[in-house]
């Protein structure tokens, strides 16, 4: 398999990558690693740096043999996710166990997709978990309306520089941190070098901007009859801003001024032009030149795992775990379907994200926070704090923040880039540098209550309003452009 | 039981005094006793939620306030819903679901019970064979029908361009205009087994001496159906296509699991959009003003059920 050479791409992109670094932080050099000095070569040098010993570490926290009972609820795998990822959350509650015998856990898995709307229903009835971890766009709202203690890295034991800036904004609330980042994540382009090859384009050079995903799209759908890129637009699924946003973002559009260096969220973005462009971008491949697959509206990326595999999407945007996935897939196949799947795995492509069309690169910056509830949204009315703080201990440790995103994301806790287990990842988790090297672009979801419905709902509205015929893009923009203004000013259906 | 005196002049009649109500139920008050808990539970389980959503729907929750926070708007919800085009677009969506989903499934339960009524070889296995779509989960027939339906991939599709009737893969789900007609299809293989075993248990008690009465007269297949058959299963299925409604305009699984409502709103009805209106967007208000809307058509219809069931039970006890 060959490898795609990033070094040009990582040169060209330092000096953006210094500028989101600083955007992303205001006192890079307080950090525990040195974010003004990211890049692959960076994140290896680190890597097996430093010893952590989580039993002592956490156990300063809640001594070992603390006798409790703890409720947990998370965000856990799910179908896309691969099986290596399965199995280091089972070691972790194995561990979590063997560490802290005596306290009683109830964990619960959540989907993506699900955990929201049960956490609020729960919320309502004041049958929540003891803890909860949350996807990033969850925390502000439930700590805007008070059923989240306040939980700083210190009060587990850890220090708030330990962890990524951008991250620990998504926690904040009026000045308050409610949260602890357990992993963070960005995407990149992952792309089938064959196909491309065979659509004559240049195999080992992805798209470098989003019009050019645009017109390889066509190219390749036009001269072999299998989708281009793998649009994903369904509603009330997370893939679907995950994949929107980063374009939104480089065309220089925004549901508010939430990419710029300090976000104010005061101006709704969603009907300038620069957002139409990006919208425009998603019409063209779907509708004009139907070069995605017609069921991206129902799609998640889930979806397009086997649809890569299988030789028929030639482009998407994902996490490294993909490759471990397609091995998993592959894995499963018979006959002549393992030959084709491997075929695919050998071609298998991941590059930056594609930039907009004034050189701007942007991804969400995505991952998950645990939070400890406040006693009277729990079930029973009471809240084991040091259970809980063991808990939240455990999981953001330098060890197992770093293994619990092992090929899918990356440790919450900056300390798990020095860590053994990072030096091993890098090694085995192909493709690693590329997603490591999109963190200085990431852009954080606006940090508003209203952000999950912005996100979940609104956004994926307005693209299938455009896919669709529904509306024209003009319309679909000001229609969701309105919806948030709505929304943020208290009113709207 | 009192006899009272007429006015001067006319005949005596007796008029019998109905006892009041307190004392009707001091009578049977062992039988109110027995009944109880159940009561107790229906006021618990029913009365109370339905009075707390009646109560909520006057209140708007912004995404940042928790419930209890809630403020009161007066009738702004309902104001808001009837006034919004998503409303309409979801009632006029509803309204299609409930009427081909209730019609088609009965029709077509409905022959299937007068075909499988006729005795014929492997017509247990047949019988067998149509009612495992009523018997599956709906969550996982939702899950395969979608897979079915896929707009790039799915297999009915693949058979349809195999088979020479279309060029390319259809778009069933993806797709404003085809996406609500395919769920419909998808509900109606659903449900047509339950008004095929309704209507196979009226036909038992159609009398069979009247059926051949009627054939010794020389009456036509047909005409047996239509002045035999078909009068005595109106009762049974004036019932079923009530249960049938109620159940369509509260289906919640197919197009919420297939589709999520999309794209673009086009198979939301009043259900899933409630469901989402309180889960996804946490508009618990609005979502509420919404139920109380669902929530009277469906009394309605539980009202007619309730007078299609009592008129049955009144022919039947008729000599």
């Amino acid at each position: 398999m060959r490898n795609y050479p990033l070094g040009r791409a990582l040169a060209r992109g330092a000096v953006v990558s210094a500028l989101a670094v600083s955007m992303l932080n205001s006192s890079v050099h307080a950090q525990s690693v040195d974010l003004s000095k990211w890049s692959p070569e960076y994140v290896r040098s680190i890597a097996g740096t430093e010893e952590y010993d989580t039993a002592k570490e956490c156990g300063a926290v809640t001594p070992l043999d603390y006798e409790g009972k703890l409720t947990f609820w998370y965000q856990g795998v799910f179908e896309g996710d691969p099986d290596l990822l399965r199995q280091y959350y089972k070691e972790f509650f194995e561990a979590f166990r063997a560490t802290y015998p005596n306290i009683d856990l109830q964990e619960q898995a959540l989907t993506y997709n699900d955990l929201l709307d049960k956490f609020r229903t729960a919320l309502l009835g004041n049958a929540g978990p003891m803890v909860v971890r949350l996807q990033i766009l969850g925390g502000v709202e439930f700590a805007s309306k008070g059923y989240l203690q306040e939980l700083s890295p210190e009060d587990v034991g850890w220090k708030t520089e330990d962890f990524w800036p951008g991250a620990m904004k998504s926690v904040m609330w009026e000045g308050k941190a409610y949260g602890i980042p357990t992993n963070n994540e960005t995407m990149a382009l992952i792309w089938n070098a064959d196909i491309f090859e065979r659509a004559g384009l240049d195999p080992e050079t992805p798209p470098a901007t989003w019009d050019d995903v645009v017109a390889y799209s066509k190219q390749i759908h036009d001269k072999l009859g299998v989708s281009g890129y793998g649009l994903v637009a369904r509603k009330n699924a997370g893939n679907t801003p995950y994949r929107f946003m980063p374009q939104l973002w480089a065309y220089g559009g925004g549901v508010f001024d939430e990419a710029d260096p300090s976000p104010t969220y005061g101006e709704v973005r969603l009907d300038s032009d620069a957002s139409k462009a990006a919208l425009q971008a998603s019409y063209d491949m779907y509708v004009r030149d139907q070069s995605v697959p017609v069921s991206a509206l129902t799609n998640q990326q889930a979806d397009n795992q086997p649809l890569f595999l299988a030789g028929q999407l030639g482009m998407m945007i994902s996490h490294p775990s993909d490759y471990n996935v397609m091995l998993d897939l592959q894995a499963k196949a018979t006959g002549s379907d393992k030959e084709k799947a491997q075929t695919v795995i050998d071609n298998m492509r991941y590059g930056l994200i594609p930039t907009g069309p004034d050189g701007k690169r942007a991804v969400v910056f995505g991952g998950s926070n645990i939070h400890i509830l406040n006693p009277e949204y729990v079930e029973g009315g009471v809240v084991d704090e040091a259970a809980a703080k063991a808990m939240v201990c455990f999981w953001t440790s330098p060890e197992w923040s770093l293994k619990m995103a092992y090929a899918g994301s990356n440790p919450g806790n900056l300390n798990g880039f020095k860590t053994k287990w990072m030096k091993e990842r890098l090694e085995s988790i192909k493709f690693l540098d590329v997603t490591t090297s999109m963190l200085p672009y990431g852009i954080p979801f606006p940090t508003l209550p209203e952000t999950p419905e912005i996100m979940n709902i609104i956004i994926p509205d307005m693209l299938q309003n455009v896919l669709t015929g529904a509306m024209t893009v003009d319309e679909a923009a000001a229609d969701a452009a309105q919806k948030v203004r709505d929304i943020t000013d208290g009113g709207g259906l | 039981m009192t006899i009272l005196e007429g006015p001067a002049g006319a005949p005596r009649k007796p008029v019998i005094r109905q006892p009041g109500l307190l004392s009707q139920m001091w009578t049977a008050r062992a039988d109110y006793l027995y009944v109880l808990p159940a009561i107790v539970v229906m006021l618990i389980v029913i009365a109370y939620p339905v009075y707390y959503t009646i109560d909520l729907s006057f209140f708007k929750t912004p995404p940042g306030l928790q419930l209890r926070d809630k403020v009161f708007v007066g009738t702004e919800n309902y104001t808001a819903i009837l006034s919004s085009d998503v409303f309409w677009k979801v009632t006029l969506n509803t309204v299609i679901w409930t009427v081909a989903s209730t019609l088609i499934a009965f029709v077509l339960g409905y022959a299937s019970a007068l075909a499988l009524h006729r005795d014929f070889a492997g017509r247990a296995v047949l019988r067998a064979i149509l009612i495992i779509p009523w018997v599956i989960s709906a969550v996982a027939a939702s899950y395969i029908w979608k897979w079915m339906y896929h707009s790039d991939f799915g297999i009915i599709g693949a058979v349809m361009v195999q088979l020479g009737l279309v060029d390319r893969q259809p778009n069933f789900i993806d797709n404003v205009h085809t996406v609500l007609p395919s769920l419909i299809v998808v509900n109606i293989w659903r449900e047509f087994p339950f008004a095929m075993i309704m209507i196979m248990a009226g036909l038992q008690t159609v009398p069979e001496q009247l059926l051949r009465a009627a054939r010794v007269d020389g009456a036509s297949a047909w005409q047996r159906f239509w002045h035999v058959t078909f009068p005595y299963l109106s009762g049974v299925s004036t019932v079923t296509i009530l249960l049938l409604a109620v159940a369509n305009f509260n289906s919640f699984i197919v197009p919420w699991i297939t589709t999520g409502g999309g794209p673009s709103n086009a198979s939301h009805i009043w259900i899933t959009h409630i469901y989402e209106l309180a889960f996804g967007r946490q508009r618990w208000g609005v979502a509420a003003a919404y139920s109380v809307l669902l929530f009277i058509i469906v009394m309605s219809l539980g009202y007619f059920y309730v007078r299609a069931l009592s008129g049955n039970e009144r022919k039947e006890d008729s000599p």
